[in-house]
């Protein structure tokens, strides 16, 4: 057995062990700690990306050598390690894009608190990607919500924990119906593993028996996923906990957190439920339609919002609403121009969070358009940045955004029945995306007369420029070579199945 | 072979070098370096023109199917040699405009940034790399809309905007279907629709066919979508509102031909209801446009109407699909641009010298910048198509063609509304001569000042002026070009 076998067990563990040790270390050797940490898992999952793409096939990894229908099971593919590589990434780079913030916005003597969930968090998400027992995502699904919750409190106003307390409920609530549904999947089927549920499930389907109680496990997971990962209608915890954390926690939980989930989803759409059980269970029609509402009615918030913060947060439920519509179109396509988009989206709206806070940081703090206000010019790099991830959003050709909008229209264009609906619907969320992202830009390129806030130059914040820099690099990258990437989720998913 | 790449990219490069640098020490400074980059700019496209040849350029690939080439044909020679001359003029317009408006250096940054995207509008070899330079090309000329940073100019801005990304949408719809059901995005002459293809899904290409004649149409103020335009045109400063008015509104007429003639093809559209329904939106543009520019008191608003009417002149010749009307459509092009950018810098230089804008106050302007106005009355004549000017030329091709079409009904009623809406025209035009020239009795000469503009203005008015009499008294060998590409794409 080749030691690359080793590495995604590896990374998690390692990440649960960095977690504990953090605790009981200073703030700043926390935050090495997990920087390394992060540098040391996006490393190990492209090791193990290359060595899939050099054998040219998936591998299992046995936990204790238990074998498989008691063990638990590690399972890795093209798909799984570049999802670990890009979180990893994305991670790395919201985290030193917000550092300097950081000291304003947690107490210094829980600094290192903040790592530690940090720590935590990856491991989980390293988890669900990973992870081929259902049991063992359900409890990384639990981990998840805990340190999420967590990292929207640690900043401490009255906000936040309202926000967490939401959050909580809601989630809690998702992984409640998630949790009843791989019960009955156990049930049905006497199995924890994903290989061997599947299995099973194509003998139960086969057989024509317990219809229903399939058709209500397949709804309890969709529907528990669903939640955690804010689709419309369920997105109301969404707003104050991206809007008023920590930016570095706002850029994670957006881009990465939900992303967890929605990967976690589609997972269980191809190696447990099987992909042609989950279509004829029509659950698919119905994450079409709400993709669609969220896609409309999500933009409809943004507009309204006079916070940028939040009208970044509601621009999420829009773009989960392309994910969940690209995942009901039903077709190959549609899932692939899916997982685009979650790499697209996390690329792009953690380059808002973090471009925004440069701007507020010029306005005194204040977060409202009017006092933003010609604040690209107090902060050139973070106007530029934030122009960039607009137009990404928008869709314009060059940028990361156009891709994932032409990998929709093009599945969509397969789908004789939902073509219409998704075509409109992509368009009208366009020009909405288009008037209150340029509305947006418009606004911070606007001169003003007098000069009441500082500017920041160069000096203050090469980190935080570094970031930017890096995170507009890895959007144009997916913008102008999408086909490599798209060839990869391809091969990806061909493994899933 | 690179001259392509060059002739594209220095001008947007040198923009955003401009954006990006730190401010000039003086303005000569800055003026020196923007006309050495607008200079070298013109003289790329030049080469890049000469040195073609039949190559086609590939820059890299979006996906496998979706690659962004360049090609220059004929259709890119004329867009480009006339961008290229209303630009610079309009250009070294600014030079001596700009002096009273602050962010001069924004303002070349962005300037230049338009003329690489409109030549590579003018050189995009496929309709994917057409659409990704269309919404660039909304994106950088927004800020010459908004340059003033008044409300109004934010206002009209976002409408541009928002107008403008819904066509661009409408057509990138039909990008969408053309990639499934075609076999090809790339531009050739008379059209890539087989006849099998045509067969199958008639129906759904000619609905998209319309819905991208809709969404690319918004650019040239096609009616019911042309409402951003008398908006946006005039808040800009004029140097830009020229060429926002000459140039980029030509980049949607570039569109229209491509789509129709290098993507459809005339065959597959000749009779159908699109052709039909076309031409009666491009018609009640032409009269609609021209009855607003008539009740309209603002100046600068009121050249921005008359472009809704002419290009859709423009647009009329395309949509007959008859030899001499398409001929008369792609003379037009040249003829309004050089018009209607030098109408522009006259009522630029208007403003730049008195501050004043509505007709009305402008009674004995001609007496006191004699050599203006004179320029401003022979190009108007070349828009109202009186010979010996190119607007005649250009319009008596179009009435040809329509007459000569057959189609029931529209021979007539096009010429009829095309003779009707010359006349609106002279009678929105004209006014500014005749009380410019003849103020009337109560006029007091005792306060009249020569007030001739800087030579920096009148000079590209002048060049212009030249330009579009010199296309009515020569149109030989530009009317045997046209039928060259006429031939090929018919």
């Amino acid at each position: 057995m080749s030691l690359v076998r080793n590495f995604p067990a590896v990374s998690i563990l390692l990440c649960l062990f960095a977690g504990i040790i953090s605790s009981g270390l200073k703030k700043r050797a926390a935050e090495y700690v997990n920087t390394i940490l992060i540098f040391v898992a996006g490393l190990l999952s492209l090791c193990t990306l290359l060595y899939i793409l050099e054998t040219g096939q998936m591998f299992v990894y046995v936990m204790g050598k238990f074998p498989a229908p008691w063990g638990n099971e590690i399972r890795a593919g093209v798909l799984e390690a570049f999802t670990a590589l890009f979180f990893c990434i994305i991670m790395l780079l919201s985290l030193v894009g917000g550092r300097k913030k950081l000291a304003d916005e947690v107490e210094e003597g829980k600094t290192f608190l903040y790592y530690v969930l940090m720590d935590l968090l990856l491991a989980s998400l390293l988890a669900l990607v990973y992870t081929n027992d259902l049991f063992t995502a359900y409890v990384f699904v639990e981990i998840n919500t805990i340190a999420a919750c967590g990292l929207i409190m640690i900043r401490q106003n009255g906000r936040t924990i309202e926000a967490a307390a939401r959050y909580m409920i809601m989630s809690l609530l998702g992984s409640g119906l998630l949790l009843m549904g791989i019960c009955m999947l156990y049930d049905l089927t006497g199995h924890l593993l994903m290989s061997n549920i599947k299995e099973q499930m194509k003998w139960v389907y086969l057989a024509g028996h317990y219809k229903i109680p399939m058709l209500v496990t397949i709804a309890l997971m969709s529907v528990g996923l669903a939640i955690k990962s804010a689709l419309f209608p369920f997105h109301a915890w969404l707003p104050d906990a991206y809007g008023y954390s920590t930016v570095s926690s706002a850029a994670i939980l957006s881009s990465l957190v939900s992303k967890g989930y929605i990967f976690l989803l589609i997972k269980i759409i191809y190696r447990v439920i099987g992909f042609e059980v989950f279509y004829e269970s029509r659950i698919m029609d119905v994450l079409f339609a709400f993709g669609l509402m969220g896609m409309i009615f999500g933009s409809i918030s943004a507009i309204r919002e006079n916070d940028i913060r939040r009208m970044i947060a509601f621009s999420s439920v829009a773009q989960i609403g392309y994910i969940y519509m690209g995942i009901g179109m039903g077709t190959q396509a549609g899932m692939e121009a899916s997982v685009f988009h979650i790499l697209s989206h996390a690329a792009t709206k953690s380059l808002l969070f973090i471009a925004a806070i440069g701007l507020t940081e010029v306005s005194g703090g204040s977060r409202q358009f009017i006092e933003l206000t010609g604040s690209a010019y107090r902060n050139k790099w973070a106007g530029v940045a934030f122009t960039v991830g607009s137009l990404s959003m928008v869709g314009v050709p060059l940028f990361s955004g156009f891709i994932s909008k032409l990998l929709f229209a093009q599945a969509a264009v397969q789908n004789d029945v939902k073509m219409l609906p998704a075509l409109i619907v992509l368009g009208i969320s366009t020009i909405l995306n288009a008037i209150y992202f340029m509305k947006t830009v418009i606004r911070i390129y606007t001169p003003v007369e007098e000069h009441k806030y500082g500017s920041m130059t160069f000096k203050d914040m090469k980190l935080y420029v570094a970031a930017l820099f890096s995170f507009i690099i890895l959007n144009v990258a997916l913008g102008v070579s999408s086909q490599p990437i798209v060839d990869l989720i391809g091969q990806g998913l061909a493994m899933f199945s | 072979m690179y001259y392509i790449i060059l002739s594209i990219f220095f001008p947007i490069f040198t923009g955003v070098y401009l954006l990006f640098r730190g401010e000039m020490k003086n303005r000569k400074n800055l003026l020196t370096v923007t006309g050495v980059f607008f200079a070298i700019s013109a003289v790329l496209v030049i080469l890049a023109i000469c040195m073609a040849g039949n190559n086609i350029f590939t820059l890299f690939c979006l996906t496998d199917r979706l690659p962004i080439l360049f090609k220059i044909d004929e259709v890119s020679v004329v867009f480009s040699i006339m961008t290229i001359v209303v630009v610079l003029c309009a250009g070294f317009f600014s030079f001596a405009y700009m002096k009273h408006e602050e962010k001069e250096k924004r303002y070349y940054g962005y300037y230049l940034i338009v003329l690489g995207v409109l030549i590579a509008l003018c050189f995009a070899g496929n309709l994917i790399t057409f659409y990704m330079f269309f919404e660039l090309l909304t994106l950088s000329s927004m800020p010459l809309v908004l340059h003033s940073g008044s409300r109004e100019a934010v206002m009209a801005g976002l409408k541009y905007l928002f107008y403008s990304l819904s066509g661009a949408y409408m057509s990138l719809f039909g990008l969408y279907f053309l990639e499934r059901y075609g076999n090809t995005l790339t531009f050739s002459a008379g059209g890539v629709i087989s006849a099998d293809m045509a067969a199958g899904h008639g129906g759904l290409l000619l609905g998209i066919c319309f819905a991208m004649l809709i969404g690319f149409g918004v650019k040239a103020g096609m009616f019911p979508m042309h409402a951003w335009l008398p908006a946006a045109h005039p808040v800009a400063p004029a140097p830009a509102s020229a060429v926002l008015s000459a140039v980029i509104v030509k980049a949607g007429v570039l569109a229209v031909v491509r789509v129709v003639y290098y993507i459809f093809g005339v065959s597959f559209l000749r009779g159908s209801w699109v052709q039909y329904a076309w031409m009666i939106l491009t018609l009640t543009t032409v009269f609609m446009g021209s009855m607003l520019a008539y009740r309209e008191p603002v100046l600068k608003k009121r050249l921005a109407y008359s472009t809704v009417s002419q290009l859709s002149y423009i647009l009329f010749g395309l949509a007959v699909m008859e030899e001499s009307s398409v001929t008369g459509g792609l003379l037009h092009v040249l003829c309004h641009g050089f018009i209607k950018a030098a109408l522009f810098l006259c009522a630029g230089a208007i403003i730049y010298m008195t501050g004043k804008t509505r007709v009305e106050q402008l009674r004995g302007i001609g007496k006191e910048m004699p050599f203006l106005m004179w320029c401003y009355t022979i190009v108007s004549l070349g828009l109202i198509g009186i010979p010996p000017t190119g607007g005649f030329i250009s319009k008596w091709y179009l009435a040809k063609g329509a007459l000569s079409s057959g189609i029931l009904g529209f021979d007539l009623i096009g010429v009829v509304i095309l003779l009707l809406s010359a006349l609106l025209t002279a009678g929105y035009l004209l006014p500014l001569t005749i009380q410019g020239f003849f103020p009337g009795a109560d006029y007091d000469y005792g306060t009249l000042k020569k007030k001739e503009p800087p030579l920096m203005m009148t000079v590209p008015v002048f060049i212009l002026t030249v330009l579009s009499v010199a296309i009515g008294l020569f149109p030989q060998m530009i009317i045997h070009y046209l039928l060259r590409i006429v031939e090929k794409i018919m």
